[in-house]
């Protein structure tokens, strides 16, 4: 197995976000600064840069289905682009603080369009906007700023982390539908594929995991330095997570981490980014020194290619037919890699 | 690696009004050439184009149970990850606090993680205080206290509202309050940047730079004078005089502040000791003497029972502060009289007159009252025990971390040929080897600044650790 540079572009300033569109045509990339570039698959030419937010860009995130991209800002507003004309559709406001997370709720099994929700986060404040740029709902400020949000698979319950705990809040009717006290900071929430887990990245340093249908939860501590990277596979087999020099690997299956001991898959450097595929079963991780390894977690030697980059990775994501992997760097180089063979 | 030199941070503490401010501007229009940013947490009048101004709320994280010492600040927290995330990086950041803000979860941020301390060097707390008005809530704002024993540089501002006598009044309380902070008097918050900005407050390697004074050493006595005395049978006279002479009456500069008596007040603690001359060296080496009887057992001496010359330390029981005792006196010459803390005039009488001292000398009293902010600043020459530092040093911070507001030292540790740098916030500490001490002697020069901070039991605990 061979990962190829498929090609290079090079922002203005550290790549703090980009994403693939649905349809796996585009990938949008935001500068540090602000900028937002879009970029053909297919051979990297430019083909938009849109402004992006007045100091400084933060987030950016596709309609699951549309190619409708969404970005979050310092100047406090989410901001709505219609990709092929390069036009700013929408902006909506969230109080002033920082836009910090942006998530589309994925279609799910309610494929309709009207379902799509974009719930953004700006503070202690949270909100729910349709593809408009209408606020569909602004829920009650949380307890502190919120660090992290992830909509369960299904569509059912969008989950917000703020330091003390995570709410389950109803994507119907906007109620609580459940709280999880957890005493530190969170700074990564994910679900798995199957709605069964999910799960924080914390700052003491652990990973926490609740069942919210079983009212269950484990908590995997030893972990060398905070955790803000997390990634579940497709099976919701296995969650990848950094926090330390080596990745980590929790088998999932059946009663969960608890009790079993996680793999290990080592890095020279803190592991800064994972990511698994969306539908394969590769996993790509990142390091401080710039090392980008692939995994085949079910292998028994699981390293499957390497490849070493000038900067550090910041982001990571495939296409959404797992054949394109994604890399922003810290000195704002874009890399869009080719897994071969 | 992009980011291996951490940016140095400077935070602005003081109350509302008293020149952050300003100070802020001045930095940000002297600094233009660099690139800086500004957490700002009042909204602020900072108006320098092209630099980078970020609003804050501040939002506290305790991360273990409201325990004070794992608190910090989720939102720098926040804000410092975002201001990393730059292909240039920036070349210092400032943070301006509230009028209200603790420092101590300010500083305890950049000790959160390895990040944090990696990334990020924080350089040092300056302290702005509006030396007109500080005197009006320096007693009852636990704020200002906090603000000025978190301090690394003090600036007294505004100097012109005040008098010369009442700047130094304010300039010697702040610092017995903070002997480590470096302090500058201003107008208008004009200072050289330097002073404020790079200064290393938290650098390990300047940890020693302390103030000498306040690193005089620490007397159990408060006074001692000196007598010529004849041979014969003499009185030690405790209490004004019945007749009306002008004695000594050594009062000890106690007006304007009332004077806690620490333990009985009719008890006072005397050392006698004879000196062969008021050489600075032979009065040195009586003090030294002195210094260990006043740690030997009392010997209780009821008023008219007689006290003598020599390595005893006499507890003079006193009745309502007055005790007459019979002094014998061998041999003429000198004698030195050291007093424990005492409140009533001291005077000997040679055939009923007073003598008055030929020489005497004050020793800084340290009883801090309760919650006043102090320093302990601890000088002690000799190889410390590695284990025993250790245990001392972290039984006092799981039991004094609270008051603890700051500690810095550099110590020398038995078995090493290098200096053992350390400091600390609150119950967070960070130690290293620093360079050889060489030709330098090897000496311990540590530093406390807190509240209710016990000078006796720090001193002792800390000398149980000389191996």
């Amino acid at each position: 197995m061979n990962l190829a540079k498929h090609w290079a572009a090079t922002l203005d300033d550290y790549v703090i976000d980009l994403g693939w569109s649905s349809d796996g045509s585009l990938l949008a990339t935001a500068s540090a600064a602000g900028p937002v570039s879009l970029f053909a698959a297919d051979d990297g030419a430019k083909t938009a840069t849109l402004p992006g937010h007045d100091d400084g860009t933060n987030c950016l995130t596709w309609h699951p289905s549309q190619p409708l991209l969404a970005t979050g800002g310092q100047d406090g507003k989410v901001k709505f682009w219609d990709a092929p004309s390069a036009q700013h559709t929408a902006s909506a406001e969230l109080g002033g603080a920082w836009v910090e997370h942006l998530a589309w709720r994925s279609a799910g099994s309610t494929a309709q369009p009207s379902q799509s929700l974009l719930a953004a986060a700006a503070g202690r404040n949270l909100a729910v906007f349709n593809p408009d740029g209408s606020t569909r709902h602004a829920f009650p400020p949380a307890p502190k700023t919120i660090s992290a949000l992830a909509w369960q698979p299904a569509g059912g319950a969008l989950a917000a982390a703020y330091f003390g705990g995570v709410c389950l809040w109803d994507a119907d009717d906007f109620v609580v539908q459940k709280e999880f006290a957890y005493a530190n900071g969170i700074h990564a929430l994910v679900w798995s594929p199957d709605n069964r887990w999910l799960v924080s990245g914390n700052q003491d340093p652990s990973v926490h995991l609740w069942l919210p249908e079983q009212n269950d939860e484990f908590h995997m501590s030893g972990y060398e330095s905070k955790v803000k990277e997390l990634s579940f596979d497709r099976d919701s087999h296995w969650l990848a997570t950094g926090g330390g020099r080596d990745a980590c690997l929790w088998d999932c299956t059946g009663k969960g981490p608890e009790g079993r001991e996680p793999t290990m898959l080592p890095h020279e450097a803190k592991v800064c980014a994972v990511a698994f595929q969306h539908t394969h079963g590769l996993l790509a991780t990142a390091s401080q020194d710039g090392t980008l390894h692939l995994w085949s977690p079910e292998r028994k030697q699981p390293l499957r290619a390497t490849v070493k980059m000038p900067a550090p990775a910041t982001k990571l994501a495939w296409s959404p037919d797992d054949r394109l992997l994604a890399v922003g760097s810290e000195k704002g180089i874009v890399y869009v890699l080719k897994c071969e063979g | 690696m992009s980011n291996d030199t951490p940016i140095p941070v400077t935070v602005l503490t003081g109350f509302l009004g008293a020149g952050k401010t300003t100070l802020l501007n001045r930095i940000l229009s002297e600094q233009h050439g660099k690139k800086l940013a500004v957490i700002e947490n009042e909204f602020g009048e900072v108006g320098v184009d092209n630099q980078l101004v970020i609003q804050s709320d501040e939002e506290i994280f305790e991360m273990n149970n409201g325990c004070i010492c794992c608190s910090v600040r989720g939102d720098l927290i926040r804000i410092l990850g975002r201001l990393m995330k730059r292909k240039d990086k920036l070349d210092g950041i400032l943070i301006e606090t509230t009028g209200l803000a603790d420092p101590g979860p300010v500083a305890q941020t950049f000790f959160t993680d390895d990040e944090m301390r990696t990334r990020f060097r924080l350089d040092s707390i300056v302290t702005l205080v509006d030396a007109k008005h500080v005197v009006q809530h320096i007693d009852s704002s636990p704020e200002v206290k906090k603000q000025i024993g978190f301090a690394d540089v003090i600036i007294l501002n505004k100097t012109d509202l005040v008098t010369p006598a009442e700047l130094s009044a304010l300039e010697s309380r702040v610092h017995k309050m903070n002997g480590a902070a470096k302090l500058h008097r201003t107008q208008n918050a004009a200072i050289d940047l330097q002073h404020v900005l790079n200064v290393g407050g938290f650098n390990l390697s300047r940890a020693t730079e302390l103030d000498p004074e306040f690193l005089a050493p620490d007397y159990p006595f408060e006074w001692a004078g000196a007598y010529l005395l004849p041979a014969g049978a003499h009185d030690l006279v405790i209490g004004h005089c019945d007749h009306g002479h002008e004695g000594h009456d050594h009062a000890h500069d106690h007006e304007g502040h009332t004077h806690h008596h620490h333990g009985n007040e009719n008890e006072l603690d005397i050392v006698i000791m004879p000196v062969k001359s008021l050489d600075e060296k032979d009065l040195a080496a009586a003090r030294e003497a002195a210094v260990l009887v006043f740690a030997d057992w009392e010997n209780r001496v009821k008023p008219g029972e007689s006290v003598t010359p020599g390595g005893t330390l006499h507890r003079l029981l006193l009745d309502h502060g007055h005790g007459h005792y019979p002094l014998t006196i061998a041999q003429p010459g000198h004698y030195l009289v050291f007093e424990g803390c005492g409140e009533e005039p001291l005077h000997i009488q040679v055939a009923g007159e007073n003598v008055r001292p030929s020489w005497q000398e004050d020793y800084e009293h340290h009883h801090s009252h309760d919650d006043e902010v102090s320093s302990v600043g601890i000088s002690t020459p000799g190889d410390l025990d590695g284990k025993r530092l250790n245990d001392w040093i972290g039984n006092l911070l799981k039991t004094k971390g609270g008051d603890i507001y700051r500690m810095k030292g550099v110590l020398a540790v038995k078995g090493s040929p290098n200096r053992l740098v350390f400091q600390g916030v609150h119950m967070l500490f960070d130690a290293k080897f620093d360079k050889p001490w060489g030709a330098s002697p090897r000496t311990n020069t540590l530093v406390f600044i807190g509240k209710n901070l016990d000078r006796t039991a720090l001193n002792e605990g800390f000398k149980a650790c000389l191996a």
